[in-house]
């Protein structure tokens, strides 16, 4: 058994296809490309490919992982050559590489991610203005958010503080009513921050009137933490 | 479309990916080598759409061409419509996302009556006029087929040509003619009239209706004497011959058939008499063994897909399918492709083989007994016995099975309350059968779903001349039922019988209905064979409207001398045949099977020379 850890782009119309659909064209595309993938035991046998975390539907992305079995070695450029002839349009690899067969997975290593969010906004504000009502935003030692959480059945309200999930946000670009932000949030089973959840409030705690349907996402990458240092999933495998 | 504009639209519906195309085999073709432009039109929603094997056979089929391009138009949902409508932008294809208006043809699959009001919805958002008549030379043609265009008539005046049976010829015959007309600077009449005589072809402009008094047919007839009188349908002669895609398709997301599909023959050996399917395709056509094992090998490599089904009306009566099943579950069991058999005679196949296909994960089996009394059954011609099933349920049950669907009609001609309680008695039946196995050797949990669906007469069936019940009578029937069938082991479940009336009126109904069509599509019907939207009321009005009275199609008892709308097609089966067929019916006499003595139904006569295969 060998495991290879692929990072990959999902962009154009790709975008448009739910996590769901991903993972179902990712299994076909390495049927076809003739990966000898390692199958689970059991009633209903299933490829062992394993994703980081899910994007949402009509969010870009520089910085998809998966982790794949295979139960024979075959070369690593061999491997990409044959999977990248493959793959549908907007999705590309970036890298890939083999990793202990004991590694961590993805979700149990996987903390934070990064994401570039354009938005229009109505008020035409300068853009010391937006810095420094980010700022504001950000000296809050609570940034509250309502849940609803389904279990068994039952519907529950639940208060979240997001801000230990915002690690980095801030205003990187501005050109008339289009803003440009750039933020790094808690990813994963510990904690997990969308976007656009963290824009919505953004939008209601300062005054810059974002326009909900024009805003765009795109993930940068994803990031392990080690030694207090953000790291992606390639490099904690490749520094092992 | 820009592909700004589309992506703006995208992020406003539900299930985007719909609307993307650029999916893996998908046909991308530069426009510049292109001479012809095919929207292959299927009138309902994508993931319905692409579980079509037609619509991948023809789409591979016309893109082989190097000078053609087919592209594919489905159905838009509501969500894309209103924002299509909103921002007054064209209904597009999905490869090039190009405005339908731009095709040569906009060529339309007719697979289920209660599609139709979707086919002058895609047009009127493709801004193409709904009439023949009202497009201008500029406009696309509107060309149809697939099993509903046997009776053409509802959709005369919106379809400017019809083609009969099976596509992969004749289709291409049609695209020669029309390269050699493009650009001649000839009027679309003239194009018509190139192609009028190529066989399967019916250009309904170039007839006159006249009727009765009593509104039946009185004469159906050619405007011209260089017209066929009679259209004959299309057929392929060898099956191991004709084209079969390998690049087929695969969407992104979940379709309602997700795997690859293998055709093992057309036509079929049953005659069961209300099944259309059963006529119209006939002759019983087989595949070799090779052709199927080679055909699953190559789409499997170009797909990528887990799973694979043989495909076809009664996959048990291939004559190899035994050893087909068996080849197939040793070359990719392994790679766990897993296969699926559907339209499975259970008691003409071995449980053993489906328990080895099922493997562990026994995901239910289906039978069609489709009426409960032996009585009923043998009035259509359905062969199969009381014995043959309980046989295979116990059977089943002993090999751990515990879910069992039983597929009924109600409605069927002669049928008394004495069968409804027949249905009721056979469902206990396989209770009992599931009882009588003792505890240890069961599974647990039995699970019983009795299906009911109400029955409509089609055209070329034996039971073409009969009225269908009411709607008053399906429900006291449904009802009834409802109440025979209380038990904790059974589900029951029913069709809905107001658009089974609808479905009615246009299997069998003439030119006279299209504006009942066009009105009611106009009042905002569409997706009428999806519950949430379908709207009995807005139909009933614009039949009111139109002074067209449905009964007179639905409830209706024909005589046998009657004109039919359909009289003109020749399906291959005749009349006569079908006359014959009706009377053994009503004495309740069965006609066996096309591999055990031939019916004689008329398709060796003409259609094919000498014997049919299945014979040999």
């Amino acid at each position: 058994m060998f495991k290879i850890r692929m990072k990959f782009t999902k962009k154009g119309y790709m975008v448009f296809i739910s996590h769901l659909d991903l993972a179902r064209m990712i299994e076909r595309t390495l049927r076809r490309a003739n990966i000898p993938l390692a199958f689970s035991q059991g009633f209903n046998p299933h490829p062992k490919i394993s994703f980081a975390t899910a994007l949402s539907l009509g969010v870009s992305s520089d910085g998809e992982y998966i982790d794949i079995e295979i139960e024979e070695k075959i070369d690593i450029d061999e491997f990409e050559r044959r999977v990248t002839e493959q793959l549908p349009e907007g999705v590309e690899i970036i890298q890939c590489m083999y990793i202990d067969k004991k590694s961590q997975s993805l979700t149990s290593i996987v903390e934070y991610s990064t994401y570039i969010v354009k938005c229009n906004v109505e008020n035409d504000v300068t853009e010391d203005v937006i810095r420094k009502k980010i700022e504001e935003f950000l000296g809050n030692e609570e940034i509250m958010i309502y849940k609803t959480v389904k279990k068994r059945n039952k519907i529950k309200n639940k208060e979240i503080n997001i801000r230990p999930m915002i690690k980095e946000l801030g205003l990187i670009d501005k050109n008339d009513l289009t803003c440009i932000f750039k933020m790094t949030v808690a990813t994963g089973e510990q904690g997990n921050l969308k976007p656009d959840v963290l824009m919505q409030k953004v939008n209601e705690l300062t005054i810059l009137s974002i326009v909900s349907e024009s805003i765009r996402i795109q993930r940068l990458d994803l990031y392990a933490v080690k030694n207090n240092q953000l790291v992606t999933p390639i490099d904690i495998s490749a520094s092992l | 479309m820009k592909k700004l504009d589309l992506e703006e639209l995208l992020f406003k519906v539900e299930k985007p990916a719909r609307y993307i195309g650029n999916e893996i085999n998908a046909v991308k073709k530069d426009l510049k080598d292109v001479n012809v432009r095919v929207g292959f039109t299927f009138p309902d929603v994508y993931e319905v759409g692409m579980s079509h094997v037609g619509m991948h056979i023809l789409y591979y089929v016309l893109n082989k061409q190097k000078d053609i391009y087919c592209e594919r138009i489905f159905a838009p949902w509501t969500d894309m419509e209103a924002c299509l409508r909103e921002k007054n932008m064209d209904m597009f294809t999905l490869e090039t996302h190009s405005p339908i208006k731009d095709m040569d043809f906009v060529a339309v699959t007719l697979q289920y009556e209660l599609s139709y009001s979707n086919i002058l919805n895609i047009l009127n958002l493709g801004k193409i006029p709904i009439k023949s008549e009202d497009r201008k030379e500029e406009d696309p043609f509107v060309f149809a087929g697939g099993p509903c265009a046997y009776n053409p008539e509802p959709l005369a005046d919106i379809v400017d040509i019809f083609v009969l049976g099976e596509g992969e010829e004749v289709l291409l015959e049609m695209m020669d003619s029309y390269k050699k007309w493009k650009g001649t600077g000839k009027t679309k009449k003239d194009f018509l009239e190139s192609i009028a005589h190529i066989g399967g072809v019916y250009i309904p402009s170039f007839y006159d209706v006249k009727y009765n008094d009593d509104h039946t047919i009185k004469e159906f007839e050619p405007k011209k004497e260089a017209y066929p009188k009679v259209i004959t349908k299309r057929i392929i002669e060898n099956m191991d011959e004709v084209e079969y895609p390998d690049k087929v398709v695969v969407p992104f997301i979940d379709i309602v058939h997700n795997r690859a599909i293998v055709e093992i023959f057309r036509g079929c050996i049953r005659g069961c008499r209300f099944c259309q399917a059963g006529m119209i395709y006939r002759p019983m056509r087989q595949k070799s063994a090779k052709t199927i094992t080679e055909s699953a090998k190559k789409i499997i490599e170009a797909t990528g897909y887990e799973e694979l089904s043989l495909s076809s009306l009664s996959t048990s009566d291939h004559c190899e399918i035994e050893g087909i099943v068996r080849g197939l579950m040793d070359e990719y069991g392994d790679k766990k492709v897993g296969l699926s058999l559907p339209s499975l005679r259970l008691d003409a196949f071995p449980i053993e083989i489906i328990e080895q296909i099922q493997k562990v994960r026994k995901t239910g089996l289906t039978f069609a007994p489709e009426a409960g009394t032996q009585r009923l059954r043998d009035v259509i011609n359905k062969g199969i016995t009381e014995e043959d099933l309980i046989g295979v349920v116990k059977n089943a049950f002993e090999l751990g099975w515990t879910t069992i669907k039983l597929y009924f009609m109600i409605g069927l001609p002669t049928e008394t309350y004495e069968d409804l309680d027949g249905i009721a008695d056979l469902a206990g039946k396989v209770i009992d059968a599931y009882y009588s196995i003792p505890r240890e050797k069961r599974e647990k949990g039995l699970n019983v779903t009795v299906s009911v669906s109400s029955f409509v007469p089609k055209a070329f069936t034996p039971f073409q001349w009969h009225p269908q019940d009411t709607i008053e009578q399906f429900r006291e029937k449904q009802s009834y039922l409802k109440e025979k069938l209380r038990n904790k082991n059974i589900k029951y479940s029913y069709h809905d019988n107001k658009t089974s009336f609808l479905e009615a009126v246009f299997a069998r109904g003439d030119r006279r209905t299209t504006d009942v069509l066009i009105k009611a599509w106009e009042k905002g019907c569409k997706f009428d064979g999806w519950g949430q939207f379908f709207e009995y009321d807005k139909w009933m009005e614009a039949f009111d409207e139109c002074n067209i009275d449905p009964h007179f199609y639905v409830n209706r008892k024909r005589e046998y001398d009657e004109v039919f709308p359909w009289d003109f097609i020749n399906v291959g089966v005749t009349k006569k045949f079908l006359e014959r067929e009706d009377r053994k019916a009503r004495d309740e006499e069965l006609t066996l099977n096309c591999r055990v003595k031939c019916a004689g139904c008329g398709i060796n006569q003409g259609l094919i020379g000498g014997e049919c295969e299945c014979l040999k």
